[in-house]
């Protein structure tokens, strides 16, 4: 037994105590920060305060002022909106790619997936280019009266929503297709049977099998874009701000350290409430099976 | 909906969605030839903008960096977390609880938070002690961080696919666990750690929150390079390095195409 | 227990790699804006010290304050701000003062420069280059302009042309301060909330692009992205001299509610690696010959008095060097302290989230 707990340190010290090292402690650390108060030009100050949270929530002493609820709100809107637009173009496309020929499907995952394999920043360049102004998509929009004359549809907050499904799109489509690969068609082909509609056969048949995947995806795609701070930061113009931006801006623009540190944390709550809901829905419709994510 | 209008639907969405996904890449390799510095009309094939990054030292040590930072990072994180990929599998009837929270933070913290967590972390280390100073070393150690979870978790899904009798008879087979390790273990999970070496690799070169938070002034990646571009404002430029990238990323594509068809797994 | 050897050596290995990067010597850290150095200069430095210069790049102030912060105040040698941040630096101990004794051309600096608000006896600083911040347009667009901020913030003069903002807050609100008539150097709080009111009134115009730092929007402004926008008359006369073509219906005005005048000075910051190299470096720009080149390449006027003789002429002109009607309206930046730097750093934050 001894020798055995000797084996476990020894393969799993080095990483574990690496993980506390180098993430656990700086993130304490960070939280620690947000308890401090902050000096004349930002940087952490003792005596401890709570004041970073005071002006997290709008209070500063200019009284109550509602900007940064508002990019609270517009973070969990953008988040809300582009996974659900991701869902809306993944589910069929995961669907058809399970049921394509066997050995064109790792050819069609591999054109999901290539796109994300190229960094970030890029991704996100390539639509600033297509929504300047002038572009043929710009032109098009303004012709609709979608945007103002001489607008393009960057910088908006349209042009972050649209960044934000496509940077995630793959995150959604492999656990899906994964889960329509696993898809039991007998119990599918029952339920065709019966049930009159293929509304009801989808509904009771096909959805339940794939919620694992769908879920998994969700929890893929929302947490991160919930902190993202690259897409607002170049498609968003300065008027599509969100809570990840807020944060970079403590520790990059104008400095306030203790606040930032404390937008983290509030990142930090949604990000363990979102994963702890997703389990709970999860287990509830999965019927006591566990969402592995 | 009959089966055969729903199929033709799917295709056209299908390729609707490719389109999606290729167009602002292939807008980018299309005007880094553009003779015009414009990007809303292409006025004419020219190889201007990727003359001028000959020879632009700024790009190339750019480029050594990304690469010294992915591979360095992705060989200490193969190491580390090959170990408690094993370890995990090893003792996976004890209560491991804390260890599977400490390997999915890396994964669920945000990135911007996993970023300044680090980067205020490593200042005041350095302020008290002198270590960690903001460079490449810092941003490997970051970088490490967030790959050893993957590294570990591709590693211990392909011990539990094995028969467990196999570790019975390479116990009879070699005597000392080193060579256990040496001709057992490594050759059965050499797929496994091959993989988890690539999404390691991509992990690395896909980043650029965390390592533009760790970095120093001589550690500048291309990511970091071209986001200070865009944020310059000159455009033109950024598209024949983005293009470059791309061709790499799509060599290393149809490569990885060639290699999964040659060896179906 | 070779896999344990080949990991602890390959990550040691990959550590000290990586720890090296950082250990040679003889080499000069640069911080400075973008399109701020001719590079020629750099390498007759280089050739004459034997030195390599690495170059690192900011857009705007506040990033560089952060940077400072985050580490870069023992990584860096020679940093360029502007005036207004040059109390904070030495306020919060992030710059050293210069040796005097070090730097013989110190003698060049012009009069006015020897002794300057922001650091009295120049202790810390000495003086690079200066300018102006101010509103560059398209005279296709706007034929007949008014020499006025309404041009951004009037919705009735430019109803329909996309229009930046710069994104250091100061120089923004300076100049609604100075649209709202109070003057582009207010500090006054009841003022600053006017300007701030009117900016968030300005964001939610459908035409408000951005806040953009002052190099890239004139490239905004070239591509046609934008129609108006911020930026500083030499960065505007190198892209002008560098693609005349399209610069052509491009100016630089001065609205007559005033606008920013700056200097950007060179500081080594306290815990510099190579101060000594830095100190040679400063002297290097302050050679009355290499001061003039730097200006050349650079479309700036010098602080330096030596360069005059060979600065070229068009050096000698407005937009380098405003009109005397125009010098009466530039102002400094008010260099911000205490509880004022809070007040106006709520008041920007809020502009920023609306």
């Amino acid at each position: 037994m001894v020798r055995e707990s000797r084996h476990l340190l020894m393969t799993v010290a080095p990483g574990a105590s690496w993980i506390v090292f180098f993430l656990v402690l700086p993130s304490a650390y960070l939280m620690s920060v947000a308890f401090m108060s902050s000096g004349t030009y930002g940087l952490p100050e003792m005596p401890l305060s709570l004041e970073s949270f005071r002006r997290l929530a709008g209070f500063g002493f200019l009284g109550w002022s509602p900007g940064n609820l508002y990019t609270l709100l517009r973070s969990l809107w953008q988040t809300l909106v582009a996974t659900g637009l991701v869902v809306a173009i993944a589910y069929p496309i995961a669907y058809h790619i399970s049921t394509c020929r066997a050995r064109w499907r790792p050819i069609m995952l591999l054109a999901v997936v290539v796109p994300s394999w190229t960094n970030q920043v890029i991704r996100t360049f390539g639509w600033m280019n297509l929504l300047a102004p002038g572009t043929p998509l710009s032109s098009v929009a303004e012709a609709l009266g979608l945007v103002a004359p001489n607008m393009g549809l960057y910088p908006s907050n349209f042009a972050v929503t649209l960044g934000l499904v496509y940077n995630f799109l793959p995150f959604m489509v492999l656990p899906l297709y994964a889960a329509f690969e696993k898809l039991d068609t007998a119990q599918v082909e029952a339920a065709q049977d019966l049930y009159a509609s293929p509304l009801r056969a989808f509904r009771h048949a096909v959805f339940p099998q794939t919620l694992p995947g769908l879920l998994a995806g969700i929890v893929l795609v929302a947490i991160p874009a919930f902190g993202m701070y690259v897409i607002p930061e170049l498609l968003g113009g300065g008027k599509g701000m969100m809570l990840g931006n807020l944060v970079a801006n403590q520790f990059a623009g104008s400095a306030n350290w203790p606040l930032g540190a404390a937008g983290a944390i509030l990142m930090l709550i949604a990000t363990f409430i979102g994963l702890f809901a997703m389990r709970r829905i999860g287990k509830r419709l999965g019927g006591g099976e566990e969402v592995v994510i | 909906m009959s089966r055969r209008s729903l199929r033709r639907t799917l295709t056209g969405i299908w390729w609707l969605t490719l389109l999606f996904l290729y167009l602002p890449l292939a807008v980018v390799a299309l005007f880094s030839f553009n003779a015009a510095n414009s990007a809303a009309s292409f006025t004419g094939f020219s190889l201007r903008w990727y003359e001028r990054l000959m020879g632009n030292e700024e790009i190339l040590s750019a480029f050594a960096n990304s690469m010294i930072l992915a591979i360095v990072s992705s060989v200490v994180a193969l190491g580390i977390g090959c170990f408690i990929g094993y370890g995990m599998y090893r003792h996976r009837h004890r209560k491991l609880g804390w260890l599977i929270v400490l390997i999915y933070l890396p994964i669920v913290l945000p990135d911007i938070v996993f970023g300044i967590s680090e980067m205020a972390f490593f200042v005041q280390i350095h302020r008290l002690t002198g270590f960690l100073q903001p460079g490449l070393g810092t941003m490997i150690i970051a970088h490490v961080t967030f790959q050893i979870p993957f590294v570990a978790l591709i590693v211990y899904s392909r011990f539990v696919g094995l028969d467990p009798a196999l570790f019975e008879a390479a116990k009879d087979l070699y005597a000392s666990p080193a060579k256990r390790a040496l001709h057992f273990m490594l050759p059965t999970i050499k797929p496994a750690l091959i993989s988890a070496f690539f999404l390691s690799f991509t992990l690395s070169v896909d980043d650029f929150v965390i390592s533009f938070f760790t970095a120093g002034p001589e550690s500048a990646t291309l990511p970091i390079y071209i986001w200070g571009a865009i944020k310059k404002g000159v455009s033109p430029e950024i598209n024949a390095v983005a293009t470059l990238m791309l061709a790499a990323v799509a060599i290393v594509a149809i490569a990885s195409l060639l290699f999964s068809r040659r060896r179906p797994v | 227990m070779t896999m344990h050897k080949t990991t602890l050596a390959l990550s040691l290995g990959g550590l000290l790699l990586a720890g090296s990067v950082h250990a040679q010597e003889n080499k000069l850290y640069l911080f400075n804006w973008t399109e701020y150095m001719d590079p020629e200069i750099i390498e007759d430095f280089e050739a004459q010290y034997d030195v390599e210069v690495v170059q690192n790049y900011f857009n705007s102030l506040p990033e560089m304050f952060a940077k400072l912060n985050a580490g870069g105040v023992s990584q860096y040698d020679i940093i360029v701000p502007s005036n207004y941040y040059v109390p904070r630096l030495i306020e919060t101990g992030l710059v050293q003062k210069l040796d005097k004794s070090k730097l013989e051309n110190l003698d060049n600096v012009m009069e006015q420069f020897r002794d300057p608000s922001y650091d009295p006896d120049a202790e810390y600083s000495a003086p690079y280059q200066w300018g102006t911040t101010a509103m560059v347009y398209n005279t296709e667009t706007f034929p007949d302009a008014p020499k006025s901020w309404s041009l951004m913030f009037d919705p009735e003069v430019n109803p329909e042309h996309p229009f930046a903002l710069m994104g250091d807050g100061q120089v923004s609100m300076g100049a609604a301060c100075a649209y709202l008539g109070h003057g582009y150097d207010c500090t006054d709080p009841e003022a600053w909330k006017e300007a701030a009111r009117l900016i968030i009134d300005t964001k939610g115009r459908d035409t408000f692009s951005g806040f953009t730092d002052g190099t890239p929007a004139l490239q905004q402004l070239a591509r046609g992205v934008t129609h108006v926008g911020m930026s500083y008359n030499g960065d505007y006369l190198f892209f002008k001299d560098e693609d005349p073509e399209t610069f052509e219906s491009l100016d630089f005005m001065i609205p007559d509610e005033g606008a920013e005048m700056w200097v950007d000075a060179m500081l080594i910051p306290s815990e510099a690696p190579n101060p000594d190299m830095a100190h040679k470096f400063i002297d290097f720009i302050l050679d009355a010959q290499v001061g003039a080149r730097l200006s050349n390449y650079n479309y700036y006027a010098s602080p330096n008095a030596a360069a005059e003789p060979y600065l070229d002429d068009v050096l000698t002109q407005p937009p380098v060097q405003p009109s005397d009607a125009d010098m009466q309206r530039l102002r400094f930046t008010p260099s911000l302290q205490g509880e004022a730097l809070q007040t106006f750093q709520q008041l920007w934050s809020e502009v920023q989230s609306r």
